[in-house]
């Protein structure tokens, strides 16, 4: 059932019919039950379940999610179902799965927590791990892809196998992974598999847009701004929600930069379009405002609320859900993202649409498995959700390697995650702005953005070297 | 979208409900599925 907040029957009747719909759309017209449900944003979700209890009440929207949930609501619980367990004597050990931020951590902390005896194995269906804050420098030609990316098999020498594979299948019954190759039990298992980026979700992505978040789709936003002679930039916010909260907004200050530095900033309109309702929405309003400052003394032309509805490559337009259009000579796309598909068809997957763990552990429902980085959903006290992004993924993956590496040597463990982030926004000019604090203080988090200034960009250069060199 | 400022977290999941006093056009149940909606 959709209820109209503040709105009347009028409207709801005219929007029921304009879609089509064949559930009833009903008038909650002084908000009284969106007043004592939410808190205080739309669209908001609640599934009650036939006894009247609350099964989830989210902000956040994914088909699958809610499909999953809604079927599980209706099977026959499992609890008391017996467990089948893997035969052999041989300890199984701890399966990572994913070679990114979280894993990478994961796995070295782990190595150095436990005896060689406990066999860690890490899987990615990549040869290679991209340190993807360097994916903005690229854009403007100060990276290429081979200065931030290590091979993942580098790991072997540290004790940790690392297996090239898909990964297929997650048998939590059975405590098994079955991968593109074979099969991998686990005693313990570490879900750190990312956000999927899926560009083919938008019709006319590919014709129209670079995509921000992989290396092709910089190197070749690159090769289109060293072409570039004038007109219309758009850098686009597809949907929520998306990793690195701060990248569209760097990468529109540094656009800007290096058009300015080309000579050509008066013959260039810049245009940042998202569905947010300012920068970082999840942090302080004092601190969205300060960077939307930053992109009006620019003279980045910031549309927010736009909620993108479709592409339209054949006249270069970008289209909102109220049918408002822009064109674009050059299009920088941030795609839809999801949770990769083995989490999507896995009893793991919330009605987020990604994975829902508890806030301090990182413990999944299920036993021995946990999940991190942008993989998960943790609703913060705000209601809001924790943004997706590698600062978290590196303390998250601490985290749980202590607990794990606690259990196996038979102590009690206290490791918790806090909650504390913290991110470098690039400006350009060779200058940073810094923002950080407490995500988890209530009711809201309580971030700080420091005085950008040139030793602040040099901190973000110093932690990319010495990311790559640490790991590898 | 928000729409209103100062609430606290939504309803937590686990909460009852007592569908029947909520005054929407629902008879018996086996599960309801809100989502509340505002135009732009």
């Amino acid at each position: 059932m959709y209820l109209g907040v503040f709105e009347t029957e009028e409207a709801c009747r005219a929007w029921k019919e304009e879609y089509g719909l064949e559930f009833p759309v009903i008038a909650d017209g002084d908000g009284t039950l969106f007043r004592a449900f939410t808190n205080g944003w739309v669209p908001w979700s609640v599934l009650v379940g036939p006894d009247g209890k609350v099964v989830f009440s989210e902000n956040e929207f994914d088909e699958s999610g809610f499909s999953n949930a809604i079927q599980q609501m209706y099977e026959e619980p499992s609890a008391g179902k017996p467990i089948r367990r893997r035969g052999g004597s041989r300890a199984a050990g701890t399966v990572i799965l994913g070679g990114g931020t979280g894993g990478l951590v994961a796995a070295h902390d782990l190595r150095r927590r436990l005896p060689n005896s406990h066999r860690i194995v890490l899987v990615d269906r990549s040869r290679d791990h991209v340190y993807q804050p360097s994916l903005l420098w690229q854009i403007v030609g100060q990276r290429h892809q081979h200065q931030f990316r290590r091979p993942l098999n580098r790991l072997e020498r540290k004790g940790i196998e690392f297996r090239n594979d898909q990964v297929e299948e997650i048998d939590l019954e059975s405590k098994r992974v079955r991968t593109g190759s074979g099969s991998l039990n686990y005693d313990s298992l570490v879900v750190s598999l990312g956000a999927q980026l899926v560009p083919e979700t938008v019709d006319g992505f590919e014709q129209m847009a670079y995509n921000l978040y992989d290396p092709p789709g910089c190197a070749q936003i690159h090769s289109a701004l060293e072409d570039f002679s004038g007109g219309t930039i758009g850098i686009l916010i597809t949907a929520m929600p998306y990793k690195c909260p701060a990248a569209p907004y760097e990468a529109a200050f540094l656009t800007e930069w290096f058009i300015r530095k080309k000579g050509i900033r008066r013959k260039v309109e810049l245009h940042l379009f998202t569905p947010e309702q300012m920068p970082m929405p999840v942090a302080p309003p004092a601190l969205g405002d300060s960077i939307a400052d930053m992109l009006s003394a620019r003279g980045i032309h910031y549309h927010p609320l736009f909620t993108f509805k479709e592409l339209r490559p054949e006249t270069r337009e970008v289209v909102s859900s109220d049918s408002r259009s822009d064109q674009v000579d050059l299009l920088i796309g941030i795609p839809p993202h999801q949770a990769p598909e083995v989490v999507r068809s896995s009893p793991l997957l919330g009605v987020s649409g990604y994975i829902h763990v508890d806030p301090k552990t990182l413990r999944t429902q299920h036993d021995g498995v946990f999940a991190i980085g942008d993989v998960t959903t943790i609703k913060l006290p705000n209601g809001k959700a924790l943004p997706k992004a590698g600062v978290f993924a590196h303390s998250q993956a601490k985290v749980v390697a202590e607990q794990i590496a606690d259990a196996v040597l038979g102590r009690k463990s206290d490791a918790s995650f806090k909650g504390k982030g913290y991110c470098w926004i690039e400006l350009g000019d060779g200058r940073a702005g810094f923002a950080g604090g407490d995500f988890y203080a209530e009711p809201d988090p309580e971030l700080k953005l420091r005085q950008p200034g040139r030793t602040l960009h040099w901190g973000k250069v110093a932690f990319e070297k010495w990311w790559l060199h640490h790991w590898f | 979208m928000k729409v209103v400022e100062g609430l606290s977290k939504g309803i937590e999941p686990g909460s009852t409900v007592s569908v029947a006093e909520l005054g929407l056009p629902v008879k018996g149940t086996n599960g309801l599925l809100l989502v509340f909606w505002k135009s732009p």
